[in-house]
């Protein structure tokens, strides 16, 4: 296992590189001279060139591709080049409101998701299953987009049930009454993919044969399904769940967005906007590294779940 | 609905902030920006919004009328307006005494007084390399000795502050004078922009890389809280010297009204202003619709749902007591062609002064069709623009009528007298019979690409290709810079209300910095230096008038439209006026007590 483990962290190393220079070549092909943005209404050659010189951006790629690396290394990715906040402050005050949100939005998602797809992978070809199936499909198919639109007209403004967006000082008020709507949108947005891809794992623990040889014993139907199946049908999903959580902290910026709450995602969007390379490449290698140490985590959590599965 | 109950149910509004206990009026306003502050150190920013929450917090020498209409400089901080001798080239100005800076730590709990050396020292700041100010021209070129200190600071890597500038003396505590290397009648203006207002050198220095973060002033405001891009909290300065609400109204109703309710009042009478960062229309449109916020202009984009046509507001929106107060944004939106004969090392065909490509051009300015733009891109919140310079800013001809209107028939005609023949494919060539093609350049968002389709429409009704040329904002700033765009389409919103703000886009020498169309006319820049030694009046706007039509003469722009600001107040705010270049409109209102909330 130990083996297994440094093999693993050590090829965390060339896919962190390969991700550093797909970001720097984007940015640095596509990115466009952030000194052109930075240097106000009426630019002189002079200010450009200073702009350039204090940014580090007029030194050969490979300096600046090095410079880079020295960041990852330090964990120092400097101050953003739009407001020179220390790009650590900026996650530090951005993750706590993104992770009020979205922790709460994938324990319900996936709870809400699970128990229905257990059920209609139980009573699978039946009207429920097809129905549940199509609205499912359908579902999925809407954007985001008009999930918030509609839900924050309808229960915020409409009904009035929660607050059309905001966001307070405390844990409680933000977590009861600011955050409620956008874990309900985020919920509904995920409820009918997650409950396609659940329904096939349970299906897959439904047709094996220990369960078979459950059932002839005379197992409970209960038992079967809320003992053995779930169990097992269970490794996937939260592996599932852990692979998801690095991206939606990033990708979480329209619900973000629309109820004005100061998270990540807004803030990726908002550095995006403001060719901000510093805050830009923070992202990016946290999220590579988040998620590579999360697919490790997995990958050892189904062999401590289940011996049979060999670590090579 | 049950996930409803157990979390924040909200069937209840929450109780407005300034239905305080007791019955005593806690002031409390409510406003949103669209996009997200930079910070609030005056010399580092240049965004609209940061330069709001600044303008509320630091005072400069001079500030502007809040209702005279075009703006009016007025003393803020000075006693009087400034002794402007030396035929325009000295301006001395002496501060009141007995302004005091907000209190903060880095005055070790001392109260600091305003003194003259504030306005040298944030004046200073403006050309130090370290703070690449994006408004460093301001002073660019302008005080003598000032550039010269820049220039050591190149050499040395240590800008100087305490070195003497002969340009900016502080001949004592309290009187302040700036030297400038050529005459500017409008130099008034800068020393009335928001972000010229008195830093504290103290404070900098404590707070260093983090000033921007720690606004100390001694405006009407101080900032109480601060959450980056999300809220951002001010609180009246307890120790502001105030103000008497005391503007001449003139012969507008709404302007008297206004004064009949707030004449003599002491300023600010809002106690807290609360800001919140709303990028998002339908999150702003429903917040101010549930009355969470007081005062909504940024609504462009659902303008249509709140008012008719004839630009009045909905009367269900009226009857509820919501108010609009409606103006032109001080900018002008314009095509410019790039009028250099080459760019790089290839022929323009838009370029240059020979009666064919005047032609050229002024066909395709003939072919655009502005009211096109403004009923679909717009939704009808702009009027057209006829004159260089815009409503409510010193200079504007109200009267003015463009040579250059929408005539598709006219400007076929015009091509095909000047040699600019059809082929068979229904486009036409040059007149040596080379293919034509005219490049636009955007930028790849979806507002461009409506742009994009009115150009290439307009285009094809007389038989130019085009071609849009797609890249992002900076590439596009950078390649103007250059003078090797063709055409673009631009805006200019004034840093100050006076026309010379906007005739120097057509200055020769400013190619390659604000004159995207590169424009050489020894007749324009003769006109224009005359302007720049007179003051306001009908002399200098005789010149504007023929530097006007020798633009549209050479045809180097097409004026196509300012846009309108709609702001939506609720009905309990009072004395509301968009002012053309203030915007922290909060000093000069009030907020009635709310009824039936």
């Amino acid at each position: 296992m130990p083996a297994y483990i440094t093999r693993r962290v050590l090829q965390f190393v060339p896919t962190l590189l390969g991700v550093m220079l797909l970001v720097f070549g984007l940015f640095s092909w596509i990115g466009g001279d952030p000194a052109y943005l930075l240097v106000g209404k009426i630019p002189n050659p002079e200010q450009i060139e200073n702009i350039r010189r204090q940014l580090g951006v007029d030194q050969p790629y490979y300096v600046q591709f090095w410079i880079f690396v020295k960041q990852v290394a330090s964990g120092d990715f400097g101050a953003s080049w739009a407001t020179n906040e220390r790009v650590s402050a900026i996650f530090a005050t951005r993750l706590g409101p993104s992770l009020i949100v979205l922790l709460p939005m994938l324990a319900v998602s996936t709870l809400l998701a699970m128990a229905a797809a257990m059920l209609v992978a139980h009573v699978r070809g039946s009207l429920t299953d097809r129905t549940i199936m199509i609205g499912c499909t359908v579902g999925q198919s809407i954007s985001i987009l008009v999930y918030i639109l509609v839900l924050q007209y309808v229960l915020a403004y409409r009904l009035g049930w929660f607050p059309v967006q905001g966001w307070g000082n405390g844990l409680a008020e933000n977590l009861l009454r600011y955050s409620a709507l956008p874990i309900i949108v985020g919920v509904v947005v995920s409820l009918a993919p997650d409950i396609r891809l659940y329904r096939s794992f349970f299906l897959e623990e439904i047709n094996q044969d220990y369960i078979r040889t459950a059932r002839a014993k005379g197992m409970s139907e209960t038992r079967v399904m809320w003992v053995h199946v779930l169990r097992n049908a269970a490794i996937p999903i939260v592996t599932n769940v852990m692979i998801q959580l690095p991206g939606l902290l990033a990708g979480a910026f329209l619900i973000e967005r629309f109820f004005s709450i100061p998270g990540i995602g807004r803030e990726v969007i908002l550095a995006v906007e403001r060719s901000d390379f510093p805050v830009i490449k923070a992202v990016t290698v946290y999220v590579a590294i988040a998620t590579m140490i999360i697919n490790l985590l997995a990958d050892l959590l189904y062999k401590a779940v289940d011996p049979r599965v060999e670590l090579k | 609905m049950a996930l409803a109950l157990v979390f924040g149910c909200d069937a209840t509004p929450p109780p407005h902030p300034n239905s305080a206990p007791g019955g005593v009026p806690d002031k409390v306003l409510r406003v949103t920006f669209q996009a997200a502050e930079t910070g609030f150190d005056p010399v580092k920013v240049s965004d609209y919004y940061s330069g709001t929450v600044i303008e509320a917090i630091y005072d400069p020498l001079l500030t502007y009328d809040y209702l005279a209409r075009p703006a009016k400089l007025v003393p803020n901080v000075a006693q009087a307006m400034p002794a402007v001798t030396d035929e325009g080239r000295t301006y001395e100005l002496k501060i009141k005494r007995g302004i005091y800076f907000a209190p903060d730590p880095a005055f070790k709990g001392r109260k600091r007084e305003l003194t003259a050396a504030d306005y040298a020292y944030a004046i200073r700041r403006f050309l130090d390399p370290r703070n690449r100010s994006p408004y460093a021209f301001l002073f660019e070129g302008k005080i003598i000795g000032l550039d010269e200190l820049v220039s050591q600071a190149k050499k040395s890597g240590r800008y100087d502050y305490d070195a003497k500038v002969a340009g900016l003396e502080t001949p004592d505590r309290y009187t302040l004078r700036v030297r400038l290397k050529a005459a500017d009648l409008n130099f008034s203006h800068v020393l009335a922009f928001p972000l010229v207002g008195a830093v504290a050198r103290e404070v900098i220095e404590a707070y260093g890389d983090d000033s921007a973060s720690h606004p100390v002033g001694t405006g009407p405001y101080l900032l109480k809280s601060y959450t980056r891009s999300s809220k951002i909290v001010l609180e009246a300065n307890p120790g502001y010297r105030g103000k008497i609400w005391d503007f001449d109204p003139g012969t507008d109703p709404v302007n008297r009204e206004i004064a009949a309710r707030m004449a003599g009042k002491k300023l600010p009478l809002i106690r807290r202003v609360e800001v919140s960062i709303m990028e998002e229309t339908q999150s702003r449109w429903l917040a101010f619709q549930k009355g969470q916020t007081d005062i909504e202009y940024q609504l462009a984009d659902v303008a249509p749902t709140f008012m008719t046509e004839d630009g009045k507001l909905k009367p269900e929106f009226a009857a509820r007591g919501i108010k609009l107060d409606r103006s032109v944004d001080p900018e002008i939106i314009y095509l410019y062609f790039n009028m250099q004969e080459r760019i790089g090392g290839e022929l323009n065909p838009v370029g240059g002064f020979s009666k064919e490509r005047i032609a050229l051009r002024r066909a395709i300015a003939m072919s655009y069709n502005v009211a096109d733009q403004i009923r679909i891109i717009r939704k009808g919140q702009a009027i057209r623009a006829e004159y260089p310079i815009p409503p409510g800013v010193a200079g504007h001809d109200a009267g003015y009528r463009s040579y250059i209107q929408y005539d598709p028939r006219t400007a076929n005609a015009l091509l095909d007298k000047f040699g600019y023949r059809k082929g068979p494919d229904g486009y036409r060539t040059q007149p040596d019979g080379k293919p034509l093609l005219v490049r636009y350049s955007s930028t790849p968002t979806e507002r461009d690409r409506q742009f994009d389709e009115l150009m290439k429409r307009s285009l094809d009704s007389i038989g130019i290709r085009l071609a849009i040329h797609k890249d992002r904002f900076p590439e596009l700033i950078k390649l103007e810079n250059e003078c090797r765009l063709m055409m673009r389409g631009a805006a200019w919103i004034a840093d100050y209300p006076d026309g010379d703000n906007f005739m120097q886009l057509l200055y020769g020498p400013n190619s390659r910095q604000t004159n995207g169309a590169c424009y050489q006319s020894a007749r324009y820049d003769e006109r224009y230096e005359k302007s720049r030694r007179l003051p306001n009046g009908p002399e200098r706007d005789r010149l504007y008038r023929e530097m006007t039509r020798i633009m549209e003469v050479d045809t180097v722009w097409l004026l196509t439209d300012s846009r309108y600001r709609n702001a939506l107040l609720q009905p309990h705010v009072v004395g509301y006026r968009k002012h053309p270049v203030l915007h922290a409109e909060w000093l000069y209102i009030d907020l009635a007590a709310p009824s039936g909330r």
